[in-house]
């Protein structure tokens, strides 16, 4: 602020008390409009009345402005480029922004590390390893969002403030699993290249709409169904509730894909073709990641319990696994408005039995 | 004390619940929830459903239900009778449910528990609300430990 933007005249009169009150009962925003707690408090649903609750299609400006204020003719333009709101709403966004901070938990106060126990030197490299990949893939899922965030216009503050609550959640699953991985001796384990091009895509991605669906829809579903196999195959009642915790943030993600895409074409339907062309490029990921053996064999490690037992079992784990993943992906797909059932390119032996659980 | 073997009257739905009064600040920390879940428990080719509610922090027992389609279940999680036995026996003995015996590794592979839902939203918050559900299924053991 330099000297000649302050109003000197202005000073000098509130400095012997003569203050304008006039623009206190001028302001054109709604008078009268009062919100109740809901159950829990006060949430964004229950705010969202009057005209407060009206979310513009095409917001008139790109400021940071709050929806509902007066707003100076003469505010800045803030240079958002996702100004239309279909690109980031979803129908359940305002409760899943109120679920997220409701269910925050703390990596370092939540998860018992006193009691993990000394693990078989094979079963704890195995988890280690699961740990890196897990910790490796979470960061992009806060590095995209914070990427975007900024570029959303403010009227948009829900979506915006929903977004944040996922950087914070992904940064801590990264967290999470890093200390996991540091926590019993075993340490971090291999990055592989094949994880990393896929994290690209969906940073380098050219819009919010081809990023979301990467990551929000296949990358995140793919996750957490991971999540639910490292509840299952974790060798304590220590990593089983790292990864119900993390099984819970990770479900709101895809629940907010889902819808948001749904939203996104129940509105304009004539970019179904767009995102089939974003999945068919991404959907390869399955493929990669279920024949990659720092994936593959950590995980069947711990489900079959010792590396004899793992050799007994072969890819059954793994099969189950992806069968999962494929099957819960092409339903939200299919929920969302973007049958994919016939477009999924995968070799043929990764889609036995999926007829009985995808419809083609 | 109600066991595998009052499953599922009432009053073990109704103990199983108490805990969320009983332990509130546990439960609270967890945060919300937002849930209809139906319990179905196939035994002897009959199949009987149960519903629990999750609203905010508080879960109630919706009694045993005649009409499935008036509760509007997000989810429904179905097992035969000895299947939910073998769970409940599990968390008693251990004070929580041992490593095959979580909800959710009961569930994976869609045997002896399955989750299924009209849609991937509702099948979904199964997962969104893993935490809160596990800690109210083992408060059951955790009722005996401290009984």
């Amino acid at each position: 602020m330099t000297v000649d933007s302050v109003d000197s005249a202005y000073l000098e009169r509130a400095q012997q008390g003569r203050f304008d009150w006039g623009w206190l009962e001028q302001t054109r925003s709604e008078w009268g409009v009062r919100a109740r707690p809901s159950k829990v408090g006060l949430t964004l649903r229950d705010i969202a009345v009057g005209s407060y609750g009206d979310v513009p299609d095409h917001p008139p400006r790109r400021t940071m402005a709050p929806r509902g204020s007066e707003v100076d003719p003469d505010v800045p333009d803030m240079g958002y480029t996702i100004n239309e709101k279909s690109e980031v709403w979803a129908d359940n966004l305002l409760d899943l922004y109120e679920e997220a901070v409701s269910r925050q938990w703390s990596a370092t106060r939540d998860i018992p590390w006193g009691e993990l126990p000394e693990l078989d030197p094979d079963l704890e490299h195995a988890m280690c390893q699961l740990s890196t990949v897990l910790s490796e893939v979470e960061m992009v899922a806060s590095d995209f969002p914070a990427k975007w965030v900024w570029r959303i216009n403010h009227d948009f503050v829900e979506a915006k403030m929903f977004l944040c609550t996922q950087v914070m959640d992904e940064a801590r699953h990264t967290e999470v699993f890093r200390k996991r991985a540091l926590a019993n001796g075993g340490g971090l384990g291999k990055a592989k290249a094949v994880v990393e091009r896929f994290l690209k895509l969906i940073l380098d991605a050219d819009s919010y709409d081809e990023g979301s669906a990467l990551m929000h829809l296949l990358g995140e579903g793919i996750v957490l169904s991971l999540f639910r196999a490292g509840e299952l195959i974790a060798p304590s009642p220590v990593e089983k509730k790292i990864f119900r915790l993390c099984m819970q943030d990770e479900a709101r993600h895809v629940a907010y894909g889902t819808m948001h895409l749904r939203y996104r074409l129940e509105r304009d339907p004539s970019l179904a073709e767009d995102y089939h062309g974003y999945l068919d490029k991404g959907e390869e990921i399955i493929g990669m990641l279920f024949s990659t053996p720092e994936v593959v064999e950590p995980t069947t490690l711990l489900l079959a319990g010792s590396r004899k037992a793992a050799e007994d079992l072969g890819l059954a784990g793994a099969d189950l696994l992806r069968g999962r993943v494929i099957a819960e992906y092409l339903q939200r797909c299919e929920y969302a408005g973007l049958p994919r059932r016939g477009r999924l390119k995968l070799p043929s032996q990764m889609l036995t039995g999926l007829d009985a659980q995808v419809p083609a | 004390m109600t066991d595998e073997t009052t499953f599922p009257s009432p009053a073990w739905f109704d103990q199983m619940v108490a805990d969320t009064g009983a332990r509130p600040d546990l439960y609270r920390r967890l945060g919300f929830a937002d849930f209809r879940l139906v319990l179905k428990v196939l035994d002897d080719g009959r199949a009987r459903s149960y519903g629990l509610s999750f609203d905010g922090y508080d879960v109630s027992f919706e009694g045993e239900l005649d009409d499935l389609d008036a509760f509007g279940a997000d989810a429904t999680l179905e097992g035969d009778l000895d299947s939910w036995q073998e769970m409940i026996r599990n968390i008693l003995r251990n004070g929580r449910a041992d490593s095959a015996h979580t909800l959710n590794a009961l569930t994976i592979a869609e045997t002896p528990l399955k989750v299924s839902s009209p849609d991937p939203l509702g099948r979904d918050k199964f997962f969104r609300y893993a935490e809160t559900l596990q800690t109210l299924f083992d408060s059951l053991g955790h009722q005996l430990m401290v009984s």
